[in-house]
């Protein structure tokens, strides 16, 4: 017998699939798992991969550093919540316009979203799943970096007191990193969501982020810099939502020095509204664009 | 058993001039291999938009397999395989990649999602091919990924819209055998929508026809050809004569060209009667032959036949 099935392959014909099902949140689950691999370069061509490497190597660097610096007995140089603030914003505003098309605007190009809404999903489903990965992504840009500078400075810490108040103080610099990565990444998909032609998308998104951010500065610096007490300079962060960031940490408390200007009179709560706005409408944009993609 | 049913089915997009894109229409299909006809602009990608619960219908309901589509679209679309008309696919994933993946927002376990994928490519008939970039594809290879992302979340139902777009004659072939074969081997229902009737009549079981969004005709293509079997008489002169003789004879027949009658074919006898018509005459018979109708020209016909209200 063993001869006659030597070298033999069998057509089993056609099989049917009679096992249990993802459930559509598991579904989503697995794109959102998928988007974010794609996010990193995970699972795509080498040449993904090396902007977002490149990136996360960018903003992780002062963080050794300064761990460094902290073991040989120097001070932590960076607060958690302002973590080399200018830096960050180019760092993240690169990658949000190198990734956001990478997640969205592949898709549209190719025409490749019917075989997703023709799928058990709901027509906000995929939305949902490249937001979810590309806030993964960001926190992950964001957070390692003040990860890093905690652990090299309670590394060096002398007593649990020390400890404990690196920790108090790390807590808001997460808090202010996942504010960063929800309404960032709000923005760069609405944006990037707007065309299939890749190059576009990342120009939309960087011109957008740097822009709004070079005006927000000038209008801020016109009005008297960093500290002025003018109607102008409070208002002017208002025009970028970086600064609208940074206005919302002061608002909450936030003393270091960071990109706004650090008093912002009464203005405080009208920065948080400007943020849940710039949110809300971006992923409003988002929803509506898709509903529109499906049916069309 | 129907797999689809619709009922006054109406989809009007709004706008400044609202276009009806399906107008009352009521139908269903079999299980089997159903040809869904229409020229373009029918109303057969509106139709199939609403059978994935893609869009609503502005009136009227429509049931996928005993699924409502405006309350169980994600029920129908566990159990539909969708092949999209237009390009779809993205160049720089592998088939196999792709397919996979797909597999996955089917509902498919990781594992069983690559499994299936592998078998389904082979089902298509790409092999080795399937590690290569999509973007590397020739068109045919391309429509067989297609199809393979369609079945690999096991359907009850294939809808195929326009499989043999962009296809050379023998790619067009390939396609329609394989689309039998799945139709006759696999046990899955099968709708093809093109507005080739011509091509796609030899693999379908049933034919439905739609135009400017209203039904044409609904029938299984038995019933088309035992209908319309015909004999074409060719003589080269008496034309007139020999039909007046076999309409003596009780058959009716009808000129098709300036040599050619069309005779209803009846049963046997009907050849003798021609053969006899003929040599009374003392005709010069030149052909004597069995002639389908293209079931194309039968739409035609009907076409023309259906009033104008």
């Amino acid at each position: 017998m063993p001869d006659q099935a030597t070298g033999v392959i069998h057509d089993l014909g056609y099989r049917r699939y009679e096992g249990p099902r993802l459930g559509r949140a598991q579904i989503v689950r697995a794109l959102t798992w998928h988007s974010f691999r794609s996010a990193w370069g995970i699972g795509r061509g080498v040449k993904a991969k090396i902007l977002p490497i490149l990136a996360i190597v960018a903003i992780c660097l002062p963080a050794f550093v300064n761990a460094f610096a902290v073991a040989r007995g120097n001070a932590r140089l960076f607060g958690y919540d302002v973590y080399t603030p200018q830096f960050r914003v180019i760092i993240v505003t690169i990658f949000l316009a190198a990734q956001a098309p990478e997640l969205v605007s592949r898709d549209l190009r190719s025409r490749v979203l019917p075989l997703y809404f023709s799928r058990p999903l709901r027509q906000d489903d995929y939305p949902l799943a490249k937001y979810l990965a590309l806030t993964g992504a960001l926190l992950v840009l964001i957070e390692l970096p003040l990860l890093i500078l905690y652990v090299g400075t309670i590394a060096s810490a002398k007593s649990g007191t020390g400890v404990w108040d690196e920790t108090k103080a790390l807590i808001p610099g997460l808090g202010m990193g996942l504010l960063w990565a929800v309404l960032m990444a709000a923005i760069g998909l609405v944006l990037a969501s707007m065309t299939g032609r890749r190059a576009y998308a990342t120009g939309i998104v960087a011109i957008t982020c740097f822009l709004s951010w070079t005006l927000a500065a000038v209008l801020i610096q016109v009005e008297g810099g960093l500290g002025a007490t003018s109607d102008g300079a409070r208002l002017g962060g208002l025009l970028s939502p970086y600064t609208v960031i940074d206005g919302v940490r002061i608002w909450l408390g936030g003393t270091n020095q960071g990109l706004d200007p650090t008093s912002l009179g009464s203005y405080g709560p009208l920065y948080g509204v400007v943020a849940i706005l710039m949110l809300a409408a971006s992923l409003g944009g988002l929803a509506a664009r898709y509903r529109k993609v499906s049916q069309s | 058993m129907e797999v689809i049913e619709t009922r006054s089915l109406t989809k009007v997009y709004p706008g400044k001039t609202a276009v009806t894109a399906l107008d009352g229409l009521t139908v269903s299909f079999e299980a089997g291999v159903t040809g869904l006809v229409g020229a373009n602009g029918a109303g057969k990608s509106t139709l199939i938009k609403i059978l994935l619960g893609l869009i609503p219908p502005t009136k009227g309901d429509a049931k996928v397999l005993g699924h409502d589509t405006a309350t169980e679209g994600l029920t129908i679309r566990t159990l539909l395989g969708y092949m999209p008309e237009h390009d779809c696919l993205p160049p720089d994933m592998t088939a196999t990649e792709l397919v996979t993946h797909l597999g996955r927002m089917s509902g498919l376990p990781a594992t069983v999602a690559k499994e299936r994928a592998a078998e389904s490519l082979r089902h298509v008939g790409l092999h080795e091919e399937r590690y290569r970039q999509i973007g590397t594809y020739s068109t045919g290879m391309k429509q067989r990924v297609k199809l393979a992302q369609a079945l690999v979340g096991d359907p009850r139902l294939l809808l195929l819209d326009e499989p043999t777009n962009g296809l050379d004659p023998a790619g067009r072939n390939a396609m329609l055998e394989l689309i039998a074969k799945i139709g006759a081997e696999f046990g899955i229902s099968i709708v093809v929508a093109s507005h080739l009737l011509g091509e796609i009549e030899r693999i379908c079981d049933h034919l439905v026809a739609i135009e400017g969004g209203r039904l044409l005709r609904a029938a299984s293509m038995t019933s088309f050809t035992q209908v319309r079997q015909v004999l074409a008489v060719e003589v080269e002169e008496g034309l007139a004569q020999l039909a007046d003789e076999l309409a003596r004879h009780g058959l009716q027949a009808t000129v098709a060209g300036r040599q050619t009658l069309l005779v209803p074919l009846g049963g046997d006898d009907t050849y003798d009667v021609i053969r006899d018509c003929v040599a009374t005459l003392r005709l010069p018979l030149s052909r004597l032959e069995q002639r389908r109708h293209q079931v194309e020209e039968l739409f035609r016909d009907e076409a023309q036949e259906v009033p104008s209200a």
